[in-house]
């Protein structure tokens, strides 16, 4: 029936939280998607706070909190549950996460042989997060053949200390860096291989035995003594869990995949593992379905339009979560004249004037001021027009949308899209309309 | 003519200029079930986005004098199975399946066509010697001798699934029913548009399965509609699947001349076959640049059968006095549904039958993407494609499979051994199960008279 208490637009990790949490409450909620989000393109981890010059998220954290506008001003309490909430959700579905907002920010490993600094990251990343030995070191791994992962380039940039951010502190970064490309079985010829495909392969698990054990013979002829190895992010997308138990078990070496170009496994993973969640829940999803307008009275929304073959598909809801994305999301879209509009409701964008977008050097570390366009909200996440008022009442705005956050330099965008997510289904549901679901639900269970 | 022209052709234009959208993401790849089982088709980013800048010849309208024609920079387009997965999951809107189609298309023009190509994109007259001929024509076409025989001369394989020929068309029993009472299609006492739809049966129902457009017709009549099933041919789409847009042009020109005065006269059209009415509402545009006022009024006026009556239910109309069916029922979402972008409508009609407790397999495509999987050369692939599918249905205790599309059932049937039903076939059984619990309880109504009641 196309009806909802509440419809999320937008796939990514805000909105399939924020939907999450409503079928946990009770509501009937469906999310609706023009395609799949950015989860198929980053790295799976979970970016709470890494601002420069920080030390943990935790401080990160307390000091974007501070920051006046920003969404942890008013998100910040809820951060820490809503993860905690979020990952016990996430194993439930097999999918565990390590780290500490708490411990120093680790720096580990890229794909091209640089680094980042992360907090919380999928278990198959887990290995990178512990301090080196000084006796350690690191061996990139990787199949022959495969062009989105070469460990000769990886390792000879790795070898560079300020690549780990230049510090002589112990235990920042491995005491050598080697590399080793394995000859894998079926690989040979194979041209357009992709992380995907090998993912697919390490799904069987006669042929990753066999992998492994060539990867581990190559490790063993480079050398002896301690260390961790290095490899391409593609250890399974099926049965993940297995190949990386396998991959431990079979490795001389402690193992830890390495985050590549799209496709991206541990965002697939991610992705995958929410939607099952969500579907669990009695959740629904729809891919590939564009919302093109939504239709209101006065201040409440009453329906989504929906662009469907040939027709507009009118989809009634008692709330709606906005979790569109930025600008790169296609969530905020820049007009001709230079000014910005939010794409579906046409919602106040907070913004700084078109002639001060862009800081004159592309690469400012402090980023560009247009990164904090986005809707401003009340502590409720209901959008405000520029004094303050309320919109409308039953929207929630979720995720990057959001107007204050530079999440490419502060690495805060999963924690708001968490935090953010699980406070737009509270806002939401505690709408009238939600609590029809307990009953309709009990209604479908007596029909059965 | 400048791209500001060519701009202006929008419409025409939306597909090839799609590509520009691209952000080269690699989402597409990662939802493509073909690319997933084989290396021979690369992934819909490589064919379809990434090659179209070498098409540019698709992106200027027909008329154009003198156009050159490039041949696409990868035939493995062809391996492209057009499920639409691709189309469905880009988060730019660009048009991939639908570019890998007019790429193939243009790679076929020019050439005469395959003898197996033109043969599945005939199916009307095959569907009309088949039926003539149907006991030695389903011998013919189930024998493992025979069927060789095929797979050498045509190149169908010798396992893909090929549907059993009815006895006699729908048509003829329709006319059969109606003769001489004047409310056939175009006679004097055909019904009004808000007492009747226009059916677009297909071939599908139409030369093997008339049984499944007798259900929707029950089911219509159920809910106070009568059928008006006027002449018609084949959508075109087995055309447009193998390349051959000319000849899907003209079976398009017939059914839009048919179809769109029924649709300006405020009838609505109602098809069984999901894939036909995608093709009426999208594909006649996206594929065949068919976008004149009676394309239109056709496609805002065709709906499947299972939206029709769940736009019913939003209206408070359909009779929901369904029988209880004690059942638990696997549904497979053909990938040609989930184009129309109706979200599964079936299920939610299957939600309002007391005791059916249908199970969304979640499965991308069974692989046979209409005639794809019965080709020599991709019938292992599709068989791959829907394999995890298959085992699903297979892991189930259930005696049945509902599925909106033909070919995906008789893929499912041959690959699985049970029975898969339209949901309109379950949905008239919950009629029937209704009618039958009130029957034993005061020898209720005849059917008519019920359906009468229900105005």
């Amino acid at each position: 029936m196309p009806t909802s208490d509440v419809v999320v637009v937008g796939a990514g990790l805000a909105g399939l939280t924020a939907a999450i949490a409503l079928a946990d409450a009770g509501a009937a909620v469906t999310v609706v998607a023009r395609g799949h989000a950015a989860t198929h393109w980053t790295a799976g981890g979970i970016d709470v706070a890494a601002p420069p010059q920080s030390s943990t998220a935790a401080e990160g954290l307390a000091r974007l909190k501070a920051v006046p506008g920003h969404p942890y001003s008013f998100l910040e309490a809820d951060v820490r549950p809503g993860i905690d909430w979020l990952t016990s959700v996430l194993a439930a579905e097999g999918l565990t996460y390590a780290g500490d907002l708490d411990e120093p920010l680790r720096t580990v490993p890229t794909s091209i042989g640089s680094t980042r600094r992360v907090a919380l990251v999928p278990d198959a990343q887990s290995a990178a997060l512990t301090p080196w030995s000084p006796d350690e070191r690191l061996v990139v791994a990787g199949p022959v053949g495969y062009k989105d992962f070469w460990p000769a380039t990886i390792a000879a940039s790795l070898e560079r200390p300020r690549v780990w951010g230049g510090s002589d502190v112990a235990g920042a970064r491995p005491s050598r860096v080697d590399a080793v490309s394995v000859e894998l079985a079926g690989l040979a010829g194979r041209r357009n291989l992709n992380a995907l495909h090998l993912a697919r392969m390490f799904d069987d698990s006669a042929w990753r035995e066999a992998a492994f054990a060539a990867i581990a013979a190559a490790v063993e002829r480079r050398g002896s003594g301690r260390g961790r190895i290095a490899l391409p992010a593609v250890l399974g997308l099926t049965d993940h869990a297995g190949a990386l138990r396998d991959a431990r078990r079979l490795l001389p070496l402690a193992p830890f995949e390495v985050p590549l170009v799209p496709p991206s496994l541990p965002g697939i993973r991610l992705f995958q593992a929410l939607r099952a969640a969500l579907r669990r829940r009695g959740g629904r999803i729809e891919v590939g379905e564009e919302v093109i307008r939504v239709d209101h009275d006065r201040r409440r929304v009453t329906a989504v339009v929906i662009a469907a073959a040939a027709r507009e598909r009118l989809f009634r809801t008692g709330g709606l979560v906005l979790a569109t994305g930025g600008i790169a999301g296609g969530g905020l879209l820049g007009r001709a004249d230079g000014s910005l509009v939010e794409a579906l409701l046409g919602l106040p964008v907070e913004a700084p004037a078109v002639g001060e977008w862009l800081a004159p050097d592309p690469f400012d570390p402090a980023g560009h001021p247009l990164e904090s366009a986005g809707i401003r909200t009340d502590d409720g996440l209901h959008p405000v027009d520029a004094g303050g008022k309320v919109v409308f009442e039953n929207v929630a705005i979720a995720g990057s949308l959001l107007a204050g956050q530079r999440y490419l330099v502060e690495r805060c965008g999963d924690g708001i899209a968490i935090a953010s997510g699980r406070r737009a289904a509270s806002t939401l549901g505690a709408l009238p309309a939600a609590a029809n679901a307990s009953r309709r639900r009990e209604k479908a269970a007596a029909s059965r | 003519m400048t791209i500001m022209d060519i701009v202006q052709e929008a419409s025409f234009a939306e597909v090839p200029l799609s590509a520009d959208e691209c952000l080269k993401c690699n989402v597409c790849n990662t939802v493509c079930p073909v690319a997933r089982v084989t290396d021979r088709f690369p992934g819909p980013k490589y064919v379809g986005p990434q090659a179209q800048r070498f098409r540019i010849a698709t992106i200027l309208p027909p008329q154009a004098p003198s156009t050159p024609v490039l041949a696409s920079p990868d035939a493995t387009v062809d391996y492209c199975s057009g499920c639409g997965m691709c189309t469905s999951a880009c988060p730019a809107d660009v048009k991939i399946a639908e570019m890998n189609s007019r790429a193939r298309a243009e790679i076929k023009a020019g050439h005469r066509p395959r003898l197996r190509d033109w043969l599945l994109g005939q199916t009307d007259l095959v569907g009309r010697l088949g039926v003539a001929f149907a006991p030695l024509a389903n011998w013919t076409l189930h024998n493992r001798l025979t069927r060789t025989v095929i797979e050498w001369t045509i190149g169908i394989h010798r396992r893909a699934p090929l549907p059993v020929f009815a006895r006699s068309t729908l048509r003829s029993r329709l006319a059969a029913r109606t003769k001489g009472s004047g409310r056939e299609a175009g006679g004097p006492g055909e019904p009004p548009p808000d007492r009747a739809v226009v059916l677009f049966h297909g071939c599908a129902a139409n030369y093997y399965e008339p049984h499944v457009a007798f259900a929707a017709i029950e089911v219509l009549r159920r809910n106070g509609f009568e059928t008006i099933a006027p002449e018609q041919v084949c959508c075109g789409l087995p055309f447009i699947s193998n390349g051959l847009y000319g000849r899907a042009r003209n079976r398009a020109a017939t059914n839009l001349g048919v179809f769109a005065d029924y649709a300006r006269r405020g009838y609505r059209i109602v098809g069984t076959s999901t894939s036909c009415t995608h093709t009426l509402k999208a594909e006649y545009r996206e594929m065949l640049d068919v976008d004149d006022d009676d394309a239109r009024a056709v496609a805002a006026a065709t709906w499947d059968i299972c939206e029709f009556l769940l736009d019913l239910h939003d209206q408070g109309r359909l009779d929901t006095t369904f029988g209880r069916l004690d059942e638990t029922l696997p549904y497979h979402a053909p990938c040609q549904l989930r184009s129309h972008g109706i979200g599964l409508p079936a299920l939610d009609l299957f939600a309002l039958v007391p005791g059916l407790q249908a199970i969304d397999m979640d499965h991308d495509c069974c692989g046979i993407a209409g005639t794809y999987g019965l080709k020599k050369e991709k019938y292992d692939i599709a068989m791959a494609v829907g394999d995890p599918l298959f085992q699903r249905l297979r892991a189930t205790a259930s005696a049945r499979v509902a599925c909106d599309s033909e070919t995906c059932r008789w893929q499912i049937e041959q690959a699985t051994d049970r029975p898969a039903k339209h949901p309109i076939e379950i949905i008239a059984a919950a009629y029937a199960a209704g009618y039958a619990a009130s029957g034993a309880a005061a020898a209720g109504p005849g059917r008519s008279e019920g359906a009468a009641a229900n105005r």
